[in-house]
């Protein structure tokens, strides 16, 4: 049991998204620039990628789950730890040894990764929309956990090396403690959170033993 | 989960509620009666180790007062906690694990007027001494006051630790009773064990008309050891309301003053004579004037109260 009511979590959204702004616009500019970047790729895209994507879970960890959430959830700060880990990691991974690398390609796992990308930015607000969840009673992309953790799950199907499990392993985790407490919460929009985390699990490791070690980097 | 005590008899429950403080004079039990009168506006029941009386009924603070920074609500919680004033109210208890609730009582308490009842009661809830120390000064900012009423250890947490510092506090009037809590019928014979041992004024655990398993330890333990109880998730959490709802309240329940579900569970619950109060939880202003009525004429004797329970096992 939460020790909140769906009516004080989206109210804690709405001084957040207040306090925040206009950082949401800053994390969608961002966003699109990752996506873009998977797209069309060039030098030192990956660490640049991995640098946003960091950059979403630190502020998360920090400013969302440690600053603002722990002020009606005992967990939270635990939550809090668990995104700074994340972002670290990647920053370590991708952007400190550069052993990320982006690329969109026609394939199964490409497809899959680009749909939850395009998902947590643009139709995840859109079920928010018609759940009733309208600005700033809304968790935003980039700055709340649910969109952001399947908007990572997709980017991380995007590599176009092997599938670095252990960046996988926090997204998945999150994707099975959010989507239980969106049911909890009457939060429709998160319920494809659980769906990205396993499916993007799955796939992963499909990827991975498809993917000739030559390919592994 | 166990029926009524075994060893409830009406002799027992006599004896029991004259030594709670509970019947007042003779006559207050009659020999046909299937309700006890009370002689007070609203019922009281004294805390063993000092004699003082509280009302019956507080008021929990788990969800309802975890509102977080929002005025609005704050303010709608004001108007909550003013009506448990209004209607005689006590004891309200919380914790640091209830988020903003602490924060959000003390910014209600600093609003209201008549608030010289006020029994405050809030829980030590972490590891080691500094961390529960330092805890314990932040429920004292939080709430705004300069000594608790009761301070309890939550959930068996490092109770060890934590008991050494309580007792240091209550002999130099920081706080002035001490307890520990369990709910959900978790850790009884630890709980059990402590309550045997340990000089504690308080014991919470969870305790309704559908979970009565305190009754075949914890409660006649307490009354044996002169602690007061303090009963948590009157209504399962909410959960008796969805059960029982539905289901028309039975017409001799009109016999001890009970005119909704609320307080028929809440009547059970305050009717063992070694509870001393219960503390439902809720966020609407009618909801607490419903609960706050259970305060307020007769109880279920023995009989009664099998009745109720063989009601309620019946739908």
């Amino acid at each position: 049991m939460l020790p909140f009511t769906p009516e004080v979590f989206f109210s804690l959204f709405a001084q957040y998204n207040a306090t925040i702004w206009p950082m949401q616009i800053v994390a969608y500019v961002l966003g699109l620039l990752a996506v873009f970047l998977t797209l069309r790729p060039r030098r030192d895209a990956g660490r640049l990628i991995a640098a946003i994507l960091s950059g979403f879970w630190l502020w998360i960890g920090i400013v969302y789950h440690i600053m603002f959430f722990a002020t009606i959830n005992f967990a939270a700060p635990v939550f809090g730890v668990v995104f700074i880990v994340q972002g670290l990691l990647l920053a370590w991974t991708g952007v400190m040894k550069g052993q990320l690398e982006f690329r969109f390609r026609g394939d199964l796992s490409g497809w899959i990764g680009l749909g939850f990308a395009v998902f947590a930015m643009a139709a995840y607000p859109l079920l928010g929309l018609f759940a009733g969840h309208v600005w700033p009673r809304a968790p935003i992309f980039g700055v709340a956990p649910c969109p952001t953790t399947i908007f990572t799950l997709g980017l991380l199907l995007l590599s176009a090396r092997r599938v670095p499990l252990s960046l996988l392993a926090i997204p998945v985790l999150w994707s099975l403690v959010g989507g239980s407490a969106s049911w909890l919460l009457g939060v429709p929009e998160d319920i494809a959170l659980p769906v990205a985390g396993i499916a993007g699990l799955g796939m992963a490791i499909w990827k991975n033993r498809r993917m000739p070690r030559a390919e592994a980097g | 989960m166990g029926n009524t005590a075994p060893n409830l008899t009406r002799r027992a429950l006599l004896a029991a509620l004259g030594a709670h403080g509970l019947i007042l004079g003779p006559g207050v039990i009659t020999g046909g009666s299937r309700v006890l009168a009370a002689a007070n506006p609203i019922l009281k029941r004294p805390i063993p180790t000092s004699g003082q009386r509280i009302p019956v009924i507080g008021m929990g603070s788990w969800i309802t007062f975890n509102v977080g920074d929002d005025v609005s609500l704050r303010d709608q919680r004001v108007k909550v906690l003013q009506a448990f004033f209004d209607r005689g109210g006590g004891l309200i208890d919380s914790s640091p694990m209830y988020g903003s609730s602490e924060e959000v009582i003390g910014y209600c308490l600093k609003r209201i007027t008549n608030k010289n009842a006020l029994f405050s009661a809030t829980k030590v809830w972490t590891l080691s001494r500094w961390m529960g120390v330092r805890q314990m000064n932040d429920s004292f900012k939080l709430w705004g006051v300069n000594q608790f009423d009761l301070m309890q250890i939550h959930n068996l947490l490092d109770w060890e630790t934590h008991l050494e510092t309580l007792k240091e506090w209550r002999a130099q009037g920081r706080v002035r009773y001490i307890g520990i809590t369990t709910s959900h019928g978790s850790r009884h014979e630890e709980l059990a064990r402590i309550m045997a041992s340990e000089p504690i004024d308080f014991v919470q655990f969870t305790y309704n008309v559908l979970d009565r398993e305190a009754e075949r330890r914890l409660l006649p333990l307490a009354a044996e050891r002169g602690l007061a109880v303090i009963v948590n998730r009157p209504f399962r959490r909410g959960a008796l309301f969805g059960r029982f709802e539905g289901h028309p309240l039975p017409a001799w329940a009109g016999e001890f003053d009970c005119a909704n579900w609320a307080q028929f569970f809440l009547k059970f619950i305050v009717s063992h004579p070694a509870v001393t109060c219960a503390i439902p939880a809720t966020s609407r202003v009618d909801h607490m004037q419903e609960n706050m009525g259970a305060a307020y004429g007769p109880l279920p004797d023995a009989h009664m109260r099998k009745r109720m329970i063989q009601y309620v096992d019946s739908l």
